[in-house]
């Protein structure tokens, strides 16, 4: 996740770092920075401990409480960003789930810029360059893998629509790459059933909290991805 | 109240009717707690609506079990066991991998017509859950995961495919299963056999294998749906 860094009193977006660091919290009282940037300092180390919270109590147990204790803000500084629980992580999913996409699309389209047309024909190429640019982002932020490949509560609607975007979004992309010439996919609605499997691994992978089992997932994701090619 | 809730109840006023003993409790509150899970959501499951489908009071589900975690780890045991043990049956008993997996699939479709909020807490709930429902998840996966690969090896030992088909063969079955029961529409699942049988046969055996696994559960489906058109199970 980019985060807000305070150098030399301004606060900068940075990219996010290799592993997990938890944003740090602004220290209380006058510190000179505009009430904006506060602000989305305070929602980013939200969206931040929603994830964390959601690792760490699961969907069943999780509660408002313990995401303003991870973030370090009051209960009424939570309320004043979100209407409540399901809202909060609902903006962490669609953020995260967004940061996700990117990754995957830049890493092909940078494919294609240093290897010119070849790259572009080369679908198999560009869907492993895909597949490992998402296991690398997952891995470094396992939080994030754990709330982007957990099944939501059916109940929360958004949430749960939110999931469906997503296998949406990532099937769009592999229905791209599986298409053939004439632009036919192998069976349409096939791309829905592989990316729900590639969750569920990742979801398999990501419950021990190491990294290095999603990073070395790689060829054995693509593989099974575009074994239908 | 659903038609699976009333049957639950039914049946733990039948077992208080003949004396029933604190067995009869205990497997009274684990099917409880898995229609209320399915019905409610899991967060929204108290012990007092475990109660108002199994029958019983506080006390006896409190000398059985710690809390509703607890009843519910133990009842997603219970039944995903039995489950596994119906979905190998079937595969171990039809001969070849492709119709075995097939006919465990088929079978489990059945389970999931029938018994939709108990097959909503064992597919969809379990997630919400957590731990240590999900430990208990995470093992029947592998366990399934090991049956098909086990199957598919006896085929052809040569060519072995990547070690996580298994779990992503499961995983994608699964996650199926719950986008159906997830939209409450569990009858439609059974559209998506074809879909699964191209899906499950490419991930072991590739392109060629997936074709032909999704025609012939596709001639399957419309055997069924002639033979059984105007019924239920299979809708037009």
């Amino acid at each position: 996740m980019t985060e807000l860094r305070l150098v030399g009193g301004t606060a900068v977006a940075e990219p996010a770092p290799a592993e997990d660091v938890p944003t740090l919290r602004l220290s209380p009282g006058r510190h000179g920075i505009p009430a904006d940037l506060v602000r989305a300092h305070q929602r980013l180390r939200l969206l931040e401990a929603a994830a964390a919270a959601l690792a760490e109590q699961g969907y069943g147990r999780l509660t408002a409480t313990r995401v303003t204790e991870l973030a370090g803000v009051s209960s009424r500084t939570f309320y004043q960003h979100f209407e409540d629980l399901w809202a909060c992580v609902l903006a962490a999913y669609e953020s995260e789930a967004s940061q996700l996409c990117e990754e995957i699309e830049s890493a092909c389209a940078m494919l294609v810029e240093e290897r010119g047309p070849v790259a572009q024909a080369d679908r198999r190429g560009r869907a492993r360059a895909g597949i490992a640019a998402g296991l690398r982002f997952l891995a470094s932020q396992l939080d994030a893998a754990r709330l982007l490949s957990a099944e939501p509560p059916p109940q929360i609607a958004a949430l749960a629509a939110a999931r469906r975007d997503l296998i949406e979004r990532l099937g769009g992309m592999l229905r791209g790459v599986l298409a053939g010439p004439d632009g036919a996919t192998p069976l349409p609605g096939l791309e829905r059933r592989l990316i729900g499997a590639a969750l569920a691994l990742v979801s398999s992978r990501a419950a021990g909290g190491d990294p290095h089992r999603l990073r070395k997932l790689e060829p054995e994701l693509s593989e099974l991805l575009l074994a239908s090619l | 109240m659903s038609a699976e809730a009333s049957a639950a109840i039914n049946k733990v006023d039948a077992l208080a009717a003949k004396g029933g003993s604190e067995r009869d409790v205990r497997e009274g509150a684990m099917e409880g707690v898995l229609v209320a899970c399915g019905e409610l959501g899991f967060r929204e499951t108290s012990v007092r609506s475990i109660l108002e489908h199994s029958g019983g009071h506080r006390a006896q589900f409190y000398q059985h079990f710690e809390s509703k975690e607890e009843c519910f780890a133990q009842a997603y045991a219970a039944w995903i066991e039995r489950l596994c043990l119906s979905l190998l049956e079937a595969a171990a008993t039809t001969p070849g991998w492709e119709a075995g997996v097939r006919e465990a699939i088929v079978r489990l479709f059945q389970f999931v017509s029938e018994r939709p909020a108990i097959a909503r807490a064992l597919f969809v709930e379990v997630q919400i859950a957590g731990e240590p429902a999900l430990s208990r998840h995470e093992a029947a996966v592998e366990r399934l995961a090991a049956a098909i690969d086990s199957a598919r090896n006896d085929i052809d030992p040569s060519e072995a495919p990547p070690e996580a088909t298994g779990v992503f063969v499961v995983g994608g079955i699964e996650s199926c299963v719950a986008e159906a029961l997830s939209a409450g529409d569990p009858g439609r699942i059974w559209h998506a056999l074809p879909e699964l049988m191209h899906f499950t046969a490419g991930s072991y055996f590739g392109k060629e294998a997936a074709e032909g696994a999704f025609e012939r559960a596709s001639e399957l489906l419309e055997r069924e749906r002639i033979r059984l058109s105007g019924t239920e199970r299979v809708e037009k």
